[in-house]
């Protein structure tokens, strides 16, 4: 990568930990957006380095780096975490908390995302895929991304929300500009959107509750029977949107692109759609490889981490694609073994703000694959994709993925 | 082969709720084994103490939490001969 200005590194930070890396930006001809973290690690660049861009924040590249900013929240907080800085930042809840704080919201949602919670939502996951699948199973082609993708979580999003699958599209544009865009103003004015779409939902839940996630949170109450704080309410909401729409969006991008590429592996899943446990085995694997996340965290105090000098405030990001595909941690990082038995990703995240909803992400994943294999046949990429489809940030993917059959 | 394992003493296994994030790795890899709760999602082990055939799968989930949250031990007679000799001098 070229330089034509690289922002100063502030002085706590050696110069022989800086590396310049713009992890919004996909170099033209790089067709996967994670390939920009391995490169990294190609490149032999120190374990733990310093970028200028965007702000300025720390990368980690090992697996035990990464879980140790997981877990260690002492110094490694989730408060007010954005990259580039936002400021003023919604405090999430309960993903912008650090414990025991966080308990307070976590134990709120907990219960709604727990593997016995999905299995109840199992039937409509499965009647949902089934029907936009059957939309363009007999046209031989189609945008994976926009008629299946985005739609698919998004429309679920709102069904467990307690909100008219009428306002799909407007949901999708607040989710595109709060993960694609990097102008200042534009992303302002997008939380600004979101929170005044949240308010408004919260306040026709308090009056009418239903029996829908909103509902739940909005007429909850803390533990000495208060109702809880709007703002923290308001917050809430705001997690569950940003955290439940792209990542499963993009997640699900990765794997289909895969699929199509890798006529060998279609053919594993489709031999193992009467076998589910073999079949979520091939999926973590799939997990593992397509992680799209790069989680933000925030140093809460000068220290020294491993004999690099930390500063308050500072950002780290961890690579959920990074930790996945480390040599001491993986056997054959780089090799997409579907029956791999030991594989402890972290696509989800690990500690105490593991994913609330990734049994329902992984869900998601696993119904809409088996589904699409029992009504697609053997599936391609289509000659025309789109130009420049690709994107890097907080969430890695792609905004066009054309495939026919 | 169950006649040639017992002299060894039983394999049990424990779960570290501390540790615990409620992955459900594994209830997938071994639902003989473990369950989740319905509040947190935690890991339920139901029968600690589990028979020789299910001990490769219950190594596997242990392998595969993420947290390091599972723990597998073998309960030995002769252990549990020499601590109550201990206690008793």
């Amino acid at each position: 990568m070229t330089l034509h200005f690289q922002p100063p590194a502030p002085d706590h930070v050696p110069a022989d930990r800086i590396v310049d890396f713009d992890f919004f930006k996909i170099p033209d001809g790089v067709s996967d957006p994670a390939e920009i973290w391995h490169d990294l690690v190609r490149r032999g660049v120190p374990k733990i380095f310093y970028t200028p861009r965007n702000g300025g924040h720390w990368v980690f590249l090992d697996y035990a780096d990464i879980v140790e900013g997981y877990r260690n929240y002492s110094i490694f907080s989730t408060y007010q975490t954005p990259i580039p800085p936002i400021e003023p930042f919604p405090v999430v809840q309960p993903q912008g908390v650090d414990p025991p704080e966080h308990k307070v919201f976590r134990s709120l949602l907990a219960p709604m995302f727990t593997p016995v919670a999905v299995r109840g939502m199992t039937a409509e996951i499965q009647r949902r895929a089934i029907a936009l699948i059957e939309g363009f199973a007999d046209t031989g082609e189609c945008d994976f991304i926009t008629q299946y993708a985005e739609r698919f979580p998004t429309a679920l999003f709102l069904y467990l929300f307690g909100l008219a699958e009428s306002r799909l599209d407007e949901f999708l544009d607040l989710a595109n500009v709060f993960f694609r865009s990097t102008d200042p103003d534009a992303r302002s004015k997008n939380i600004v959107e979101i929170y005044a779409v949240l308010d408004a939902l919260f306040h026709e839940k308090q009056a009418h509750p239903g029996s829908d996630i909103a509902s739940a949170v909005v007429t909850s109450r803390g533990a000495q029977g208060q109702p809880h704080d709007w703002t923290d309410i308001l917050n809430c909401g705001f997690l569950l949107f940003v955290a439940g729409l792209d990542t499963v969006t993009n997640t699900m991008a990765y794997i289909w692109r895969y699929l199509a590429t890798n006529q060998d592996a279609q053919q594993h899943f489709r031999d193992r759609l009467d076998d589910p446990d073999a079949f979520l085995l091939a999926i973590e694997e799939l997990m593992r490889i397509n992680a799209v996340s790069n989680i933000y965290r925030r140093v809460t105090h000068d220290c020294d981490y491993k004999g690099v000098r930390l500063r308050q405030n500072d950002r780290v990001i961890l690579s959920n694609t990074l930790a996945n595909r480390d040599p001491k941690v993986f056997d054959r990082p780089d090799v997409i073994d579907l029956d791999r038995a030991v594989n402890v990703h972290v696509t989800f995240g690990v500690g105490p703000h593991r994913c609330v909803g990734s049994h329902l992400a992984k869900r998601q994943v696993m119904v809409s694959m088996q589904e699409w294999l029992k009504r697609i046949p053997r599936f391609e990429l289509a000659a025309d994709q789109p130009e420049h489809s690709v994107f890097g940030g907080s969430v890695m993917g792609f905004t066009g993925l054309k495939l026919r059959w | 082969m169950s006649h040639d394992a017992e002299p060894q003493g039983a394999l049990t296994v424990v779960a570290n709720l501390d540790l615990c994030q409620g992955h459900a790795r594994c209830e997938d890899l071994c639902p003989q084994v473990f369950a989740t709760d319905a509040v947190e999602g935690k890991v339920v082990v139901a029968n600690p103490t589990f028979p020789p055939e299910l001990e490769e799968k219950v190594r596997l989930a242990v392998r595969n939490c993420p947290e390091g949250a599972l723990r597998i031990s073998r309960q030995r007679p002769a252990d549990v001969d020499s601590a109550s000799k201990g206690t008793g001098a």
